[in-house]
């Protein structure tokens, strides 16, 4: 590119030994401060062009030059106009989309197509640019100084000075996963281990309502295991509602010193689950229970400013039908459960929950206690690992507890599972409050 | 005792200019001062009698209005009501004190005075305010002592007030009182009457804000079976009061106090010393 850009600023060097009176414009002999080491030659080159454009209107010779790495970046937030600059050889078209500062007299000059590694043009519009309407005249753009820069990028997106866009904030609570993971289970009673493999599947959906409002919804939330002792688990909808409140629900006041007043916030949701089928094995022993609707107050212990992340106590009532000795019982639910974005580009997620069930108005079935219980523990961490066409694949680390008497004939007592694998995801749009490129990734 | 609290908490009043109006960085502004003769009372404190503890829970509605007399120009009306107090305590002193009404109505002066009507009327300075204690339904039912419960129906009190403040922070009103008391238990139910034979006494006193409340009653004289008989008694109750922090803007107090009875406790009549320490709040309570 260096050498390029010296053969052909000397090339024009030469072309202008029969205009001695040609004047240097100040402002193309200054390189910016934020200019490419190469940047002096370029700045040479609009030099050397501009007088002779100047002597002859009709013919502007101007060179303008493709961004490299370094170059300033034009904002998703500022009218784009269309530029036609005399054809280059790394832009024959001469299609060009500028940004210009009217005060400073100034214009971010980026190519409308993307460039190949040799900086040339392609024949790929860029991607994810909004389009260009007005046309700036070749007239008005002799008047100002011409900076060549890369396209702007929509927030949590990422242009690279060819013009190739690729995302790079992810929102892992809008996707369509599915994931595969070694799942090995562990029960106390036989220290024993059952190799498993878990596959699993489901949608996440949510959207803001109104402000200070969140709504999240999951679909079809599956989870098969494969191998020792099969078993799945699956959801039909999982519905959570959350809300911050403006107003306090306790504000208490101090007077020791100085009085003063902590405001003390309830936010409080609903949480709503309908049919969440469950198998499990223990050895020899299989049973089926089917969740016809949960309903579960929330009230946040913590949450995000935009509601994503949060600790939380939910509690509630569960109607269940117990499949395997056909009857309905009752079960309260009281869980502690926290699901945290750890980062702004959403690629570390924790999760860890602490839920306590006790199942009422059951029929006495032989071998299990009338009103059985169980206790579930859970802590998981997923991190984004790469992404492929945008679709990002993660890294999932699951640890699962499970104490449970409701089994009849087997003994009471502990299963645990560690399971690690990949996940893909579709969808996954960038978060909401993603950045900029420009605060962003640079 | 009394009068060291009373010169202790008279220390701690802050100058009149009191601030009643805190502000938050935000620039909402919340309630420092309280009004601890107003609001309603939700409290829970722990009672010990007889060197058992128990659990005691207290309510009521408390009410304090001031007003200028109508028909005396010079004067003031310091009207103190507690409406429904009712008491409970459990353990095995368990029992249940309810007033359907209390009041201390005191009217305050500029210039107190006597006329004296013979011959010509002469006009004599008189250095106290007069006021009026009012109590009726006051129900007590002892669990721990069988059947039967004891009911003042009424009684009152022709008080005179030497401190004379002319603000319903700090009182000291005292004088003859008269009341009539039902005593049922198995063998039937006995009237007794104290026809102004008892003496009473009802000072209080406040820090501006009020956070900080004192208040001591107490009775003591001779009552009288309609059937004949009299009976010495003695009754007398310290509280002191301090408020720790406001929930919404409602008061939380810790309430301190002790209570001693001499032959006048219960159907028994019995002598009794007790102590308390507790938690209230008083919803509307601010001033």
């Amino acid at each position: 590119m260096l050498v390029s850009a010296v053969t052909l600023g000397c090339a024009l060097l030469f072309g202008q030994v029969e205009m001695p009176e040609a004047e240097v414009p100040p402002v193309t002999t200054e390189a910016p401060p934020e200019a490419p080491p190469d940047a002096p030659v370029k700045a040479l080159v609009e030099a050397l062009v501009q007088p002779r454009a100047q002597a002859a209107p009709d013919t502007w010779a101007f060179q303008m030059a493709v961004p490299d790495a370094d170059s300033p970046r034009q904002s998703p937030d500022e009218r784009v106009l269309c530029l036609n600059l005399p054809s280059t050889p790394a832009v024959p078209s001469g299609q060009w989309r500028a940004q210009c500062d009217e005060p400073k007299k100034e214009c971010q000059v980026a190519p409308a197509w993307e460039l190949d590694s040799e900086g040339h043009e392609t024949g790929n519009p860029l991607d994810r640019v909004s389009m260009c309407l007005d046309v700036m005249p070749a007239e008005m753009a002799r008047a100002y100084r011409l900076v060549p820069a890369i396209a702007e990028a929509p927030p949590g997106w990422y242009r690279d000075e060819r013009g190739r866009v690729l995302q790079y904030n992810f929102d892992l609570h809008r996707r369509v996963r599915v994931g595969g993971a070694w799942a090995p289970r562990w029960l106390r009673e036989t220290e024993g281990r059952d190799d498993r493999v878990r596959v699993d599947f489901g949608v996440d959906l949510e959207w803001p309502g109104d402000p200070g409002q969140l709504h999240r919804m999951t679909l079809l939330d599956t989870e098969l295991y494969l191998g020792d002792a099969s078993s799945f688990e699956a959801t039909l909808l999982r519905y959570d509602f959350r809300s911050e409140r403006d107003e306090p629900l306790f504000r208490v006041t101090t007077f020791y010193g100085k009085p003063r007043r902590f405001d003390v916030f309830a936010n409080l949701g609903f949480w709503l689950e309908v049919l969440h089928a469950e198998q499990v094995r223990r050895e020899d022993v299989k049973a089926d229970f089917l969740t016809l609707g949960s309903t579960h107050a929330t009230l946040d212990l913590w949450h995000s400013r935009d509601l994503v992340s949060y600790v939380r106590v939910r509690a509630g009532p569960t109607v269940e039908r117990d499949r395997t000795n056909d009857f309905l019982t009752l079960v309260p639910a009281a869980a502690l459960e926290g699901d945290l974005t750890v980062d702004r580009d959403g690629f570390h997620h924790v999760l860890f929950g602490v839920e306590a069930q006790k199942v009422l108005l059951a029929e006495r079935v032989e071998g299990r206690p009338l009103r059985p219980e169980r206790l579930r523990l859970r802590a998981g961490y997923e991190v984004i690992a790469l992404a492929i066409n945008d679709q990002p694949v993660s890294l999932t680390l699951d640890g699962r507890g499970t104490w449970r008497d409701d089994l009849a004939n087997a003994p009471a007592g502990w299963e645990w599972s560690a399971q690690a694998g990949l996940r893909f995801s579709l969808w996954a749009p960038a978060r909401r409050d993603a950045p900029g490129a420009q605060g962003g990734k640079e | 005792m009394v009068a060291l609290a009373l010169a202790l908490l008279l220390s701690t009043l802050p100058s009149p200019d009191v601030a009643c109006e805190g502000s938050t960085d935000a620039g909402e502004t919340f309630p420092t001062c309280f009004d601890p003769g107003t609001g309603w009372v939700l409290g829970t404190a722990l009672h010990v009698q007889d060197e058992e503890a128990a659990l005691l829970l207290r309510t009521g509605i408390l009410l304090r209005v001031v007003r200028t007399s109508n028909s005396k120009g010079d004067s003031s009306w310091f009207d103190s009501h507690r409406l429904f107090m009712t008491e409970a305590r459990g353990g095995t002193h368990e029992a249940l004190t309810f007033t359907g009404y209390d009041g201390l109505l005191r009217r305050h002066v500029d210039e107190g005075s006597l006329l004296v009507s013979f011959g010509r009327p002469v006009r004599i300075p008189f250095p106290f305010d007069v006021a009026m204690s009012l109590r009726a339904a006051h129900l007590e039912r002892r669990v721990w002592e069988g059947p039967g419960w004891t009911l003042e129906t009424g009684r009152v009190g022709l008080l005179l007030d030497p401190v004379r403040t002319n603000t319903e922070w700090g009182w000291l009103a005292v004088g003859p009182a008269a009341n009539h008391t039902l005593r049922h238990d198995r063998d039937g139910t006995q009237h007794e009457v104290s026809p102004f034979t008892s003496l009473l006494l009802d000072t209080g006193w406040e820090t501006r804000d009020g956070r900080w409340a004192l208040r001591a009653t107490g009775l003591v004289g001779w009552a009288f079976d309609f059937d004949g008989g009299s009976h010495f008694r003695a009754r007398g109750e310290v509280a002191l009061e301090h408020v720790l922090l406001a929930v919404n803007d409602a008061p939380v107090s810790l309430r301190l106090a002790a209570t001693g009875v001499r032959g006048d406790a219960g159907l028994a009549r019995r002598d009794e010393a007790m102590l308390s320490a507790g938690l209230m709040v008083r919803p509307f309570g601010e001033r």
